[in-house]
């Protein structure tokens, strides 16, 4: 019998006066020590298949029409009871909650009181299901859980407040937390997505060797194949409340039957096709960086004196030609954001040069710096705060358009607007609506035609894809590609996602703490890199299996 | 921490600067400014001591300076470091040790710091009084609401608080003299004044004349909270309601009966409906604990007034009990306007904490729904009342203001409101500096609390 | 209108949302009646309660006393509806129909102060002795005038309601109903221009500082703690104990000392915008300041303020009833704070001054605070009381 079995799970939920469908007959099994992986695009129904299993969603909101889960609760005078999960009441509930079955979240920023020390948080868990451990031996355990979850200064750290600790020592401590009265079943949603690649490489692998050690169950959450591949015995994939497919991990990689599956395959980005990469349309830099500098000033005292800075960029060269795409990648914090809004001057660099076509465009003033404008564009990470929800599609194309002088009439700059929407794949109507109507792939878009419309040549796109499902990040792409040979424009990509970096960029450059420690052409950085921050990145990038499924006539 | 501290004391100079210099202009500014002329226009005097008053006035204040000089010879009288001035109103040498001066207050012609020191602990004594009854009830009324939102406890009571900050303070200040402090209907309340004329002589303890007076008292007490207790908790609903409904008719009709005119119908019409009313609303609710806190409550005032009827001859009122039965409609009065804004104010917070991640972890760990409720969101919930905390001062030193007027009772309000009326120049002036002080010091203390409260914040 | 506006009509703004969902509320829908009920009080007050009759027929010729005493005020007030029905039936924007308003105010008040001719002293007391002349009379639903203090008919002071008087009467005789239809004027434009003028201030001092910071955002932040630190009442009593009691003048002073709100509310709203990607971009288009500010940012960032305006219209009333309250309130036209004053100065509790009077700041307040906090609830629906 297997330890946890979903049997034809049906949520909904209430929004808006709507009852939503999340989770629509959902069934599939867990055995004890095996890890098995619910993969699924946003909107799947996979995270609130998680919280539906310990009932962790509002009364009020969430129903449960049909279906059962049947767990075997291991009670504590030591005999085993098949339960029913959505049938059991509050009280019950509670004894499994943490004991059993633990979960930890996605967000290590937020998941834990901020008011509580870390000793206080893992110490309620402990003596919640411990009642009669007394607080010294609750502390030693608390003590002993951060250790294994390897904290370094567990001592110290166990008095800290959590916001002293990074996002990867906190999602250490919640797991720590999860693993304290050591369940049965850990339920891991999307527990790595926050966290930069080699924390979550860490993460991970540290993840497996608990589950070894005590024959723990895992449910893991994520929309990441990658991490599929490294963490699952068994997946299912979910789309819109339903599981389309289910099995070991190695057939559904490489023979997936169905077609999302296929498609969901497709999309990643080392299984794109991969583009040509046209050469530069001339040897000239478009955009030239030298020895830029970005140094934010502290103040401390009482009289608020300069005491010291923190050197977000500190000293990039770089350069860009038309035509080309050059990759900036980094983990989170060093500096690639910042450097990418000071090339275009919405932060003032504290030193250095930027050069557009050979015009340097520093220390000019708002007026002089117009016309330069024009020339570079950024499209930005968050589909949902890049457009004024105030103003319909059309006047957030035709202002720039009007500043600028591009177009004789209102009436013209409305046509060429229509065209950029069509451009980017979107009909000419949607002008008028407004920006809460779109999808947020859409809205991505329209961000593109907004910096297209004013005819650039240099585009930085910051972490453009990063929010997006892998579909849709997928044709994103493929659509950047094609305005680069269309238009000769050179896009800096900010990124984070390697694979992205390999798909997409003609050259890399690799940034940390505010420099740059490696540079080069792509496929030199990312398959052969010789500094050794670099080995490290490329190394924590999880990646599929050699025998994955590839669609037919790709190259690798 | 500690350089925080100290700039922010700094930073509060420039402030209170800014503070005076701003009243001080409106004076200034303003037709008639501050002349001995405004001053002696009221009096129907000939000219020659008009004249002469005049000249008085102008030596003694100085208030033929222009203006500019008039505030810094006043800012140099209230700065503890300064040049030290001679009876005749000359300047003298620097000092580092002058002490602060605030001067003579025109309308009384005594010294504004002895005036000052006499009304500001009364005004004290009633924002500190009514600071924790606003706190209690808008922390029970708003967590309740959030535990219960979209629920009619929730909409109800959100409606309630609107109104009841709808309602101007005089208004209800007004209405509750009018109806409970005068001569006219019930006269349960002193109209005015903070202490009863005998109180000077009265013992500060109450006291009875004979054992068995408080044993009926005592009595009484006990068996209505006991009563209002077993109301509140009996489960029968419509029972409920219909005893608590009955009660609130025989006390509408016992106060009726009360009344010095004879019995109106329209009165008790309305004085039942409205007792009615609010006991059908409390006894139907299905909020226990604010049922057993009502009812007890008002069983216990019920016996307690019961009891005391019977044997009230040598009942000697007692001087703490006499000044809190004069507190009680000005702090109500003071107290009530401040629910709605502090409970709304606490259910946003406590709801937007309950829906926040680190709540789901502790629900997540197994903790029952109750105690992350108490333990968890409840201590995070608390912190943006504290910063309201420093907000909410300046609003109770303007609302004694009325307060203070309608109850006549001799409070720093109350002398602000004659102050200005009268011109009176320095007290005007002093006045503002205190209570831009004490806010400022309000705003440091919240802060300083907060940072107490918040282990993520830290001054540095 | 261009082909844009027209295409934009078709699909809702965030404005036709947001108001949408605030008066979906019934609570909103009571207090926009209440409201809507006193703006037509108050704009056909004279015709409401006037001491001259609105038809009159003598010796078969027929004339309007009432039509004959009207002011130069009342033709502002009536020009203002009318006016404000005509421009919202027409397809403007908001500012321009603002503008319009403010215009036609601004013009029938000028046409009205140099056609009519300059009142002398009102008998009102003539109307009712010649009322046996009449062939024919109208009268107004209240036939007292506001300052119709009865001298035909002996010293009358206090008088409890009566058929008479459905609301009795005040200090000087004068009939209670009467006068709380006229004050619903002072109220309702002390309300409005006081927040007004509040608002301009405070959006302006707080969007700079909020979007500009450094020095700006230092000296502004002195000033507004500045105006905070002293007790509003406070600050309120001492500019009209010595700058007068002229109802323009109040108007003035109360938003002079209400604006420190709205700074706060603003300067929280820009710093949070500035940093908005859409801001960002807008920057990066090279558009005008003038265009980030007023386009991209305020619209964005004034729903906290504009929650905050309805509670201010309400502090605005309370402010002057207040005011009047404690004897600095406006000496001759009449006022509801004023009439609650009345209520305590006597030995005798007149109740009726205190309910009746009481009552309406009470329901007027009540309005304003209820549609504040619908449209709150409109603007942040995660801490709503309806679940979204």
């Amino acid at each position: 019998m297997s330890m946890l079995e979903v049997d034809g799970l049906k949520t909904w939920l209430k929004s808006g006066g709507k009852q939503i469908k999340a989770v629509d007959d959902v069934s599939f099994t867990i055995q004890r020590g095996e890890t098995f992986c619910l993969v699924g695009e946003s909107g799947s129904g996979k995270s609130v298949t998680a919280l539906s299993i310990i009932r962790l969603l509002p009364e009020r909101i969430a129903s449960h029409p049909g279906g059962a889960i049947h767990f075997d609760f291991r009670r504590r005078d030591g005999e085993t009871e098949r339960v029913d999960m959505l049938r059991l009441d509050e009280a019950r509930l509670c004894q499994i909650r943490g004991l059993r079955i633990a979960m930890i979240f996605q967000e290590p920023m937020t998941s834990l009181n901020p008011v509580f020390t870390i000793a206080e948080q893992i110490i309620e868990a402990l003596r919640l299901h411990n009642p009669e451990m007394p607080y010294a031996a609750a502390r030693e355990r608390a003590l002993e859980a951060l250790r294994q979850v390897q904290i370094k200064d567990a001592e110290a750290k166990l008095d800290d407040y959590p916001h002293r600790l990074s996002g990867g020592q906190r999602q250490r401590v919640m797991i720590a937390m999860a693993m304290a009265c050591q369940p049965d079943l850990l339920i891991a949603d999307e527990p790595t997505t926050a966290l930069d690649v080699t924390v979550q490489a860490e993460i991970l692998r540290l993840m497996k060797t608990l589950q070894k050690d005590r024959r723990m169950g895992i449910l893991f959450i994520t929309h990441d194949f990658g991490v599929v591949a490294q963490m699952a015995d068994r997946v299912a994939v979910m789309r819109r409340g339903k599981i389309v497919e289910q099995g070991e991990l190695d057939t559904l990689l490489a023979s997936p039957r169905h077609d999302y599956t296929r498609a969901l395959l497709d999309a990643l980005p080392e299984n794109l096709p991969r583009p040509d990469h046209p050469p530069p349309a001339s040897e000239n830099p478009y955009i030239e960086v030298r020895d830029i500098k970005v140094w934010f000033p502290v103040y401390k005292g009482v009289f608020r004196r300069h005491v010291s800075d923190i050197k977000a960029v500190d000293g990039v060269n770089l350069q860009i030609r038309r035509g080309e795409i050059v990759a900036l990648v980094g983990e989170s914090g060093c500096g690639k954001t910042t450097l990418g809004r000071a090339i275009l001057q919405l932060i003032r660099p504290t030193a250095g040069d930027v050069r557009i076509a050979g015009d340097s465009i520093i220390g000019l003033n708002n007026r002089q710096l117009r016309p330069y404008r024009r020339r570079m564009q950024i499209i930005f990470q968050d589909p949902l705060s890049s457009l004024n929800p105030r103003l319909t599609i059309a006047t957030t194309l035709i202002e720039p358009m009007a500043v600028h002088g591009i177009g004789e009439s209102t009436e013209e700059r409305i046509e060429i607007a229509r065209q950029t929407l069509e451009t980017v794949q979107l009909k000419g109507d949607h002008l008028w609506r407004y920006p809460h109507e779109f999808s947020g792939g859409q809205r991505q878009r329209i961000g593109i035609a907004r910096a297209l419309v004013l005819d650039p040549g240099f585009i930085v796109c910051d972490e453009v894809t990063s929010a997006l499902d892998v579909s849709v990040q997928a044709e994103i792409l493929q659509m950047l590609l094609q305005l680069r040979r269309d238009r000769q424009l050179a896009l800096l990509f900010i990124t984070h996602d390697i694979g992205v970096v390999e798909y997409i960029s003609d050259r890399t450059l690799v940034m940390q703490q505010g420099r740059v420690v490696e540079q080069g052409d792509t496929a030199q950085v990312c398959g052969a890199p010789t500094q050794p921050y670099t080995q490290k990145l490329i190394a924590a990038v999880p990646r599929m299996p050699e025998n994955v499924y590839r669609r037919a006539g790709a190259c690798q | 921490m500690l350089s925080y501290i100290l700039r922010r004391l700094l930073l509060m100079i420039p402030t209170l600067l800014g503070i005076t210099i701003v009243v001080f202009a409106t004076m200034a500014l303003s037709p008639g400014g501050i002349t001995a002329q405004s001053l002696v226009d009221d009096f129907g005097m000939n000219p020659q001591e008009k004249a002469a008053l005049e000249a008085y006035y102008n030596k003694r204040y100085g208030l033929d300076k222009p203006a500019p000089v008039q505030y810094l010879r006043w800012l140099n009288n209230v700065s503890p470091i300064g040049f030290e001035v001679s009876e005749e109103g000359t300047l003298g040498r620097f000092s580092w040790r002058k002490g602060i001066d605030l001067g003579e207050s025109f309308l009384y012609g005594r010294p504004v710091s002895q005036i000052l020191a006499e009304r500001v602990p009364i005004t004290l004594l009633l924002n500190v009084l009514t600071i924790p009854i606003i706190y209690l009830i808008s922390i029970a009324v708003g967590v309740r609401a959030a535990t219960d939102r979209g629920g009619r406890f929730d909409i109800t009571s959100s409606i309630v608080m609107l109104a009841l900050w709808s309602i101007p303070t005089m208004l209800t200040g007004v209405l509750l003299i009018g109806f409970f402090a005068s001569e006219q209907y019930w006269h349960w309340f002193p109209p005015s004044g903070l202490s009863s004329l005998e109180a000077a002589r009265m013992p500060f303890l109450p006291h009875w004349e004979r054992f068995a007076d408080v044993a009926r008292l005592l009595g009484g007490m006990l068996a209505g909270f006991a009563a209002g207790a077993a109301l509140a908790q009996w489960r029968n609903r419509t029972g409920r309601i219909i005893v608590a409904v009955l009660v609130g008719l025989l006390c509408a009709t016992g106060m009726i009966d009360a009344l010095p005119h004879e019995f109106s119908w329209v009165a008790w019409f309305w004085t039942a409906l409205l007792l009615g009313g609010v006991f059908y609303a409390t006894a139907g609710s299905d909020y226990p604990a604010l049922r057993l806190v009502a009812f007890a409550f008002f069983g216990l005032c019920l016996g307690g007034a019961l009891g005391a009827q019977w044997g009230a001859s040598g009942f000697v009122r007692g001087f703490l009990l006499d000044r809190l039965w004069h507190l009680v409609l000005p702090v109500f009065c003071l107290a009530y306007g401040g629910f709605a804004f502090l409970a709304r104010l606490t259910r946003s917070a406590v709801l937007e904490n309950l829906q926040a991640d680190y709540a789901r972890t502790a629900r997540a760990k197994g903790v029952p729904e109750k105690e992350v409720l108490w333990a968890h969101v409840f201590r995070n919930s608390l912190l943006p009342l504290i910063t309201v905390f420093a907000a909410l001062l300046p609003g109770l030193l303007g609302g004694s203001v009325i307060v203070e007027t309608l109850f006549s009772i001799d409070g720093m309000g109350k002398l602000a409101v004659e102050a200005v009326k009268g011109r009176d120049r320095e007290m005007v002036l002093s006045i503002t500096l205190i209570s831009g002080f004490l806010t400022l010091v309000g705003y440091l203390l919240a802060d300083l609390l907060y940072a107490a409260a918040d282990p993520r914040v830290s001054y540095d | 209108m261009t082909s844009l506006q027209k295409a934009e009509n078709r699909h809702e703004g965030y404005a036709a949302r947001l108001l949408r969902k605030t008066f979906s509320r019934w609570s909103a829908r009571i207090g926009a009646a209440w409201i809507a009920l006193l703006a037509v009080v108050a704009v056909f007050a004279p015709f409401l309660a006037n001491s001259r009759p609105l038809w009159v027929s003598v010796g078969g010729h027929g004339y309007s006393p009432l039509l004959q005493g009207l002011t130069w005020a009342d033709i502002g007030w009536l020009a203002a509806f009318f006016g404000a029905l005509l421009l919202w039936s027409l397809p403007l924007r908001f500012g321009q129909r603002l503008l319009g308003l403010l215009a036609i105010i601004l013009i029938a008040s000028l046409i009205g102060k140099a056609a009519l001719k300059p009142r002398t002293i009102e008998i009102y007391e003539q109307y009712r002795e010649q009322a046996a002349q009449y062939d024919e009379v109208i009268y107004t639903l209240v036939p007292y005038s506001p300052r119709d203090y009865q001298r035909d008919r002996g010293d009358t002071g206090f008088q409890p309601p009566s058929r008479e008087h459905w609301f009795g009467t005040e200090e000087n005789g004068a009939d209670t109903l009467s006068r709380m239809i006229h004050a619903s004027r002072v109220a309702l434009s002390i309300g409005f221009v006081a927040t007004g003028i509040a608002l301009v201030i405070g959006v302006f001092i707080g969007g700079l500082m909020g979007y500009f910071s450094g020095l700006f955002d230092i000296i502004g932040m002195r000033v507004v703690e500045i105006f905070e630190a002293i007790p509003t009442l406070f600050l309120l009593l001492t500019f009209v104990a010595f700058f007068g009691r002229n109802l323009y003048i109040m108007m003035v002073i109360i938003g002079l000392t209400s604006w420190t709100g709205y700074t706060r509310y603003l300067r929280a709203e820009f710093l949070k915008l500035r940093d908005q990607d859409y801001v960002q971009a807008a920057r990066a288009a090279g558009l005008p300041l003038g265009s980030i500010l007023f386009r991209h940012m305020l619209p964005n960032g004034v729903a906290p303020v504009l929650v905050g305006a309805s509670f201010g219209v309400a502090s605005a009333i309370l402010a002057e009833a207040t005011l009047s309250f404690l004897g600095l309130g406006l000496v001759d036209a009449p006022s509801w704070g004023q009439m609650l004053f009345q209520a305590v100065r006597f030995s005798s509790f007149n109740w009726w001054m205190a309910v009746f009077p009481g009552g309406a700041i009470f329901f007027t307040v009540f309005a304003y605070n209820l549609i504040g906090d619908a449209l709150r609830d409109a603007i942040d629906p995660h801490l709503s009381t309806v679940e979204e």
